[in-house]
């Protein structure tokens, strides 16, 4: 007998018993729309990672300040160590001369004004290199520029949100900006950066986009922390290749641990090692996702297994009228074979566009971003086929090796 | 010669029992006869019938159909065998409901491999034969018994068999119906073709020109033309 004959009879028996056959392929849908949105959960998640972490540069390294309390902080007093300082930039500039870039960056919490109009930004303290290190330009104007930074000027650049909250359509640069209570003169505008602020995160990233930026002198001498004169919050260094961030991070934590006397009021971070981490988290996820979608395939498949069976004795007659008719055990098994692959692989088939709606469900009700790999899709639509025969071999057997004599006198 | 039958013996194996279900039959039939099997149930005739039909093999002894050594065939040829040189007809008529009264008469011709287009031309012609040709889509449940029998016969006969085995072929038709089924049997007969009829009615077996009795899986007689109409007017007596 031709396939194609024996396709027709599949597609035929499966369309007398629509709901029966609707709610045998409901496992596998579920099963496959579970692959789908979880491989497509995972994949999202790797890709936000892989930015974000492009986003801080796998050539950097940042050293961040961190608030201690309690006995710690006791201690970091006694020890005389009062967390990130300008100068710990300096000394790692002084003393690794490799390092293509440090840039200390300091947070100044004050408000922003134009007029009456308040933004919502961040004032952010640097220099001259933070433009090359986080490899983060502006599209109009300047950046700071090393004379800003040694005169201690009022200037500021701003960032592209910033500028539409407060300047519109205007153009911002010349004008003056009111941060805390001295006037700044706008000297540039920062090229805009997406930066997804995922609920899968690895890092915390603030908005860049809203970020103003003024000399690291200014907002030391400007905005004084009385108790802690001369503190940054982080320190970004960057070096010239990938091989040499670890070593670099080895010796810019002794040099630290040398100048805080070994006290931990700081943290280094590799957004490599990050990386790195995020992605082996990420495989335990997938593993442990793909687990669960495979044991509900795996239940999709008896329950095929399970109708089939019932279905090769409800037709025991006409298999052996066909055997009668002149269909050997081959077609037989063919044509039962090819009913349970066409049962999954349709499921297969409605499960892929449940995944995929599934996932762009996730993406808008939970904010987590979802991709849809081609692999992933392959990889379903292979399985539910893969299902249907495992599953479909065992009933479709029982049916050729019907006896036909005996298959004739069922009654 | 058709079918050439030698010592033929078959023999089923039910838990420890050995059920010997022919004794060594010996039989021949010629092209264009109609030949009846009478016998009581468990007399052998149903599995003789199996075994002529290539749906079962024999324990021992020989089977020639048309030539060919049947008994040591394997799944493959014996369905192919089936498929070209036999037709049945059974008695609960076995045609598959949800298929339509013309793919029922299908159904041989794609185990034969025959093209989509003339397997319809084909059914249809024989739908006419039996006198169906005007109900060809319609399904066997909604058709009355008498029908689905004339169905059935025309999907055996789609094949062009050499031979048709016809298992009781009115058992579930009442005696008018069952009366016109005989007809439609015998005018093929007329027309050429050969035929063996399973029955325990003598009514039918009347329709036969030569008529085999069987018991204990053995022939116990073999009566031919008036004997058999003799035979026929002792039962009615």
């Amino acid at each position: 007998m031709q396939f194609s004959e024996s396709l027709r009879i599949g597609i035929r028996s499966i369309l007398v018993h629509k709901l029966r056959s609707f709610l045998t392929t409901l496992g596998v849908i579920f099963g496959v729309a579970a692959v789908i949105a979880m491989l497509s959960i995972g994949e999202g998640a790797k890709r936000a990672a892989v930015e974000q972490i492009k986003l801080l540069g796998t050539n950097n390294i940042r050293v961040n300040y961190v608030k201690l309390t309690g006995d710690q902080a006791e201690e970091a007093e006694k020890k005389f160590s009062r967390g990130l300082t300008y100068h710990d930039g300096q000394l790692i500039r002084e003393n690794l001369p490799n390092v293509k870039g440090v840039t200390p960056v300091r947070f100044v919490e004050t408000s922003i004004l134009l007029g009456n109009k308040e933004s919502t930004g961040r004032v952010v303290g640097t220099d001259e290199v933070y433009e090359w290190v986080t490899n983060f330009h502006p599209s109009e104007g300047r950046f700071i520029c090393a004379l800003d930074v040694a005169d201690a000027k009022r200037v500021c650049v701003i960032g592209d949100e910033i500028r539409s909250e407060l300047f519109g359509y205007r153009n911002p640069l010349g004008r003056r900006i009111k941060i805390g209570d001295t006037w700044f003169v706008v000297i540039g505008v920062m090229e805009s950066k997406t930066v997804k602020e995922g609920k899968a995160s690895v890092i915390k990233l603030r908005n860049i986009n809203k970020d103003v930026y003024i000399p690291i002198t200014t907002a030391l001498k400007r905005f004084t922390d009385e108790d802690r004169p001369n503190s940054i919050e982080e320190i970004a260094i960057q070096v010239e290749k990938e091989e040499q961030v670890v070593p670099t991070s080895e010796v810019v934590k002794r040099l630290l641990n040398r100048t805080h006397k070994g006290v931990n009021d700081y943290e280094i971070i590799i957004p490599a090692e990050l990386l790195a981490q995020s992605q082996k988290t990420q495989r335990m996820f997938n593993i442990v996702m793909g687990s669960i979608a495979a044991i509900s395939l795996l239940v999709g498949g008896i329950g095929i297994m399970n109708i089939m069976l019932a279905s090769v004795t409800e037709r025991t007659k006409e298999i052996g009228t066909r055997r009668a008719l002149g269909a050997t055990e081959r077609d037989v098994l063919i044509q039962f074979l090819n009913e349970t692959i066409m049962i999954s692989v349709t499921g297969g088939m409605i499960g892929i566009t449940l995944g995929v709606v599934m996932a762009k469900g996730i993406n808008l009700f939970a904010g987590w971003e979802t991709v849809i790999s081609l692999y992933s899709v392959v990889i379903s639509f292979g399985i539910s086929a893969l299902v249907g025969i495992i599953f479909g071999i065992y009933p479709a057997r029982q049916a050729a090796k019907m006896d036909p004599i005996a298959a004739l006198r069922f009654e | 010669m058709l079918v050439s039958v030698k010592d033929l013996r078959r023999e089923y194996v039910m838990g420890e029992t050995v059920v010997k279900a022919l004794r060594g039959v010996s039989l021949n039939v010629e092209h264009g006869e109609f030949l009846a099997i009478m016998g009581p149930s468990g007399s052998g005739k149903s599995t003789l019938m199996h075994l002529l039909g290539c749906l079962d093999r024999p324990t021992a002894g020989a089977y020639s159909l048309d030539g060919t050594p049947v008994e040591k065939l394997g799944d493959v040829e014996l369905s192919r065998l089936r498929n070209r040189k036999v037709g049945f007809v059974f008695q609960a008529f076995n045609l598959i409901s949800q298929l339509k009264v013309v793919e029922n008469v299908e159904v041989p011709l794609i185990y034969m491999g025959v093209e989509r287009a003339r397997r319809r031309e084909l059914s249809l012609e024989m739908l006419q034969a039996v006198g169906l040709g005007h109900r060809p889509n319609h399904r066997p449940n909604e058709l009355s018994g008498g029908e689905n029998q004339r169905v059935a016969i025309a999907r055996a006969l789609v094949t062009k068999p050499q031979i048709i085995f016809a298992d009781e072929p009115t058992g579930n038709l009442d005696t008018k119906t069952g009366h016109e089924i005989m007809e439609i049997l015998q005018g093929l007969n007329e027309r050429g073709t050969t035929i063996v009829l399973v029955t325990h009615e003598m009514n039918n077996a009347k329709w036969a020109r030569r008529l085999i009795h069987m018991q204990d899986g053995k022939i116990l007689r073999e009566l031919r033309g008036e004997e058999i109409q003799r035979l026929k007017d002792l039962f009615q007596d």
